[in-house]
């Protein structure tokens, strides 16, 4: 009877050593940055665990644990590391952790799946306590933004005590962690010899919840104090209206489009390609179906990051669109209406959202004379399926789309999946263009003004030539309590501002 | 004795089922595992390693090995944890869950459809019947959230969802027994109402027994024969129903773990959950057997 009372907020408010709740909506993998892959473990591990760098809201690489960086050469980097880095334990971070924990993801035994990333680095010395040198095989200024993974004590570093780290992690974090609660919960504390000061939160509950409406409910019953990205857009005004709650919504980094074939079929014309364009209303459709928790996209890099250039994108022109369908020689068989002008197969997955979002897009369409034939099938199946080059129009997303050099993973002729790369490149249309392949390339080796200038006669090309459809950018979605305050919603879904923030009861 | 035998006979036909059917599935695990984001780790050792390069049986082979020996690991790289641990700290919540639903099921059930029996035709009889089909009618995916809302938002009671308490359990108890209780209350009107048109409650009642005596003591009994043999069959439908359940609870089971287990393509675990489902749906049937020897001596003495 007691704790029904507590619960109640008229008689007092909840019980002050509760700390803050977060939800998240699948399992954490590892607390392991080295080897976790699900948002939650990296989100979760960033918070133990941080690395040299971070983003800013830009998709800027900033300094973390660092305190500057600064390119010697093209093939080099210097980290000057922060005064009084110390982890969990109370032992300090130096420029030797650094070093091991490098060579640690660089020594294939350990099996990281991250530490193939670093594929393009050749060593990593520590000069000094502080200091330490990063060389890489060849000019890559790309490879900064994959120096964020986290940074663990040098006896942690190798195998066999590396496995330690999934169990009790370790880092030099803003929170350290206690305890795993249930199978799929985390507790975690405040870190006293933080870098910034010890965070303003008593505990920090982290809580697997797969239930989208019971999040929800927990929430309104305040006894959850933040969800990130992982609000259905149908509950946005309960929680617009909701009294102990509130909404923030930052420009995101997830980025969905519809991919064509390039390789044979209509989906080949760029004609074709750009009627689809001229035939959809996106912003339509980000306003009705997704409550503008999406904004429009003019192409794959999202407005606001360093690398962005404003393109005119896709504009809706029913007259345009009739226009390049006769060119590329689909006429219309009985004029508006009636009969239409040629069939394209659509594939998506049995996704809730995406299915009423085919729908949306396929009404659209029509009316410019284009039936879409929409084939939703299960994930594994029609992913499997778009990695073969099994499709006209497909419609996927990229879940997080900050350093521009993906671009070259997704539009580069070498990245087209074949059986020699095991259907692993990511250039799933076939799109092949020579003059784009030279301009990404050269953007991957030179310095940042440089890159921007490229990467802007990139998306020029891309604008023209529609290998993907870009449809829009997530937003960023935090729902906050009051009992949270001073949490600034993160543009990559982190789970970072937590360390700024202040829990009000405490 | 015959039956014992049909236990591990049913178990490894439902373990060969799920494996033939893993190995149809569509969509390569190795995909799922590492994301679609990865081009560059070694699929081909992956798949090795996790023993997906042999065919489905010799997949089996190597289950049945680990399950047997407790050695069984999930099938994720590079942390394979053993399996045997997970399944024993899940279980004995989802048997908790179960349970209690049954036990809830069978509070409401029982006097509900002896009293629907006893006066038929009249008011309470018709009110006990609509809310019967209107239970078996709800699904629990909606039934959940509603008295979430009722019990936990609105009167402030109850927790939403998670474990801790007792207080954790009510919703989640509730929400999974209700159709089971609905069901088991149209059984117990009809088998009473059979038991009642039998010619020994005549015998009872021309003996001048109350009318108390001849309902508990002559008719019930000889009603429960049939309710104990579908509450068995039916712990079925509520292992399955305790997976959705599990899910919006938060309640941490054996569902949970499946689900989380083909969120992954953690094929180990799959086959591990659901043989343990499988076991358990064939020791309540070996346990009714052995509670209708108690509840008919016609059986005992067979």
């Amino acid at each position: 009877m007691a704790l029904t009372l507590g619960c109640s907020a008229e008689v007092r408010a909840p019980s002050p050593d509760r700390g803050i709740t977060v939800l998240i909506e699948s399992p954490i993998d590892s607390l392991d940055s080295r080897f976790a892959l699900s948002a939650a473990g990296q989100r979760v591990s960033q918070l133990i665990t941080p690395g040299l760098i971070t983003f800013d809201a830009t998709a800027e690489p900033i300094p973390d644990l660092a305190e500057s960086f600064q390119w010697v050469d093209e093939r080099t980097v210097t980290f000057k590391l922060r005064e009084n880095l110390r982890f969990h334990d109370g032992s300090s971070l130096t420029s030797r952790d650094v070093e091991e924990t490098y060579s640690g993801l660089l020594d294939p035994r350990l099996g990281s799946p991250r530490g193939a990333k670093l594929e393009a680095v050749l060593s990593v010395r520590a000069l000094d306590p502080k200091t330490v040198q990063i060389t890489l095989k060849r000019p890559f200024s790309p490879a900064l933004a994959d120096l964020s993974i986290g940074i663990v004590p040098a006896r942690l570093a190798h195998l066999p005590a590396a496995r330690e780290q999934e169990l009790h992690p370790q880092g030099a974090g803003p929170f350290r962690f206690v305890r795993r609660e249930a199978p799929e919960s985390v507790v975690l504390e405040p870190h006293p010899g933080y870098h910034r000061g010890a965070p303003r939160i008593s505990r920090v509950v982290i809580r697997t919840v797969r239930d989208e409406t019971t999040r929800l409910l927990e929430l309104l019953k305040g006894r959850a104090d933040l969800v990130v990205n992982a609000l259905a857009p149908a509950n946005v005004k309960v929680v617009e209206d909701a009294p102990g709650l509130s909404l923030q919504r930052v420009p995101g980094t997830g980025f969905s489009y519809l991919g064509f074939n390039l390789r044979a079929g209509p989906t080949a014309d760029v004609r074709v390609r750009r009627a689809l364009c001229a035939a959809l209303d996106v912003p339509q459709l980000a306003r009705f179906k997704f409550r503008e928790l999406a904004q429009p996209a003019t192409g794959m890099l999202p407005r606001g990051t360093w690398a962005y250039a404003e393109t005119p994108g896709c504009r809706r022109d029913l007259a345009l669109a009739g226009r390049l369908l006769d060119e590329a020689g689909f006429p219309d068989p009985d004029g508006p209406g009636g009969r239409p002008r040629l069939t394209l197969s659509y594939k998506t997955s049995t996704d809730r959202v995406r299915r009423s979002m085919a729908v949306v897009l396929q009404k659209q369409a029509a009316e410019a004379g284009i039936a879409l034939e929409i084939r939703a099938l299960e994930f594994g199946t029609f992913f499997n399926d778009v990695r073969h080059g099994n499709f006209e129009v497909m419609s996927l997303k990229w879940v997080t789309v900050m350093e521009p050099d993906l671009l070259r993973g997704v539009f580069h002729s070498s990245q087209v999946p074949t059986e020699e790369n095991h259907w692993g490149g990511w250039n799933r249309g076939g799109y092949r263009n020579p003059s784009l392949d030279g301009i990404l390339e050269e953007a991957s080796r030179v310095d940042r003004p440089r890159r921007r200038v490229l990467y802007a006669e990139a998306q020029r090309i891309l604008d023209r030539e529609l290998p993907y459809l870009p449809l829009w950018h997530e937003q960023s979605v935090c729902v906050v309590s009051r009992r949270l305050a001073d949490y600034r919603c993160s543009t990559h879904g982190f789970l970072t501002p937590l360390a700024q923030a202040r829990q009000v009861d405490r | 004795m015959r039956r014992l035998w049909g236990a591990p006979l049913a178990a490894l036909g439902a373990l060969v089922l799920v494996s033939l059917f893993l190995s149809l599935v569509p969509g390569d695990p190795v995909e799922i595992l590492l994301g679609e984001e990865s081009t560059s780790v070694d699929r081909e050792a992956m798949r090795r390693a996790i023993g997906l390069d042999r065919p489905w049986y010799g997949q089996l082979w190597l289950f049945a090995q680990g399950f047997a020996t407790g050695e069984l690991r999930t099938s994720i790289p590079p942390f394979q944890r053993r399996v045997l641990p997970e399944i024993l700290s899940a279980l004995p919540n989802t048997l908790l869950l179960t349970i209690s639903s049954l036990l809830i099921a069978l509070a409401i059930a029982l006097p509900a459809g002896v009293l629907a029996a006893t006066r038929r035709g009249s008011l309470w009889d018709r009110l006990a019947m609509g809310l019967a089909v209107g239970g078996a009618a709800v699904p629990r995916f909606w039934l959940g959230p509603v008295l979430i809302i009722l019990f936990a938002i609105k009167l402030d009671l109850l927790p939403v969802s998670g474990t801790g308490s007792a207080r954790h359990l009510v919703l989640p108890a509730i929400t999974l027994g209700t159709a089971l209780a609905a069901f088991l209350s149209r059984l117990t009107r009809a088998s009473m109402l059979d038991a009642l048109g039998e010619e020994y409650v005549l015998v009872a009642r021309a003996k001048g027994l109350s009318e108390r005596q001849v309902v508990w003591r002559h008719a019930f009994p000889n009603a429960l024969l049939p309710i104990v043999t579908v509450v068995g069959l039916e712990f079925g439908a509520l292992l399955g129903g305790a997976i959705v359940t599990e899910k919006v609870f938060a309640w941490p089971g054996m569902g949970t773990l499946l689900l989380g287990a083909i969120e992954k393509r953690d094929y180990n675990m799959v086959r591990a959950t659901v043989l343990v489902f499988t076991l358990c749906y064939v020791g309540v049937n070996l346990l009714t057997d052995g509670v209708y020897a108690w509840a008919d001596p016609r059986v005992r003495r067979r």
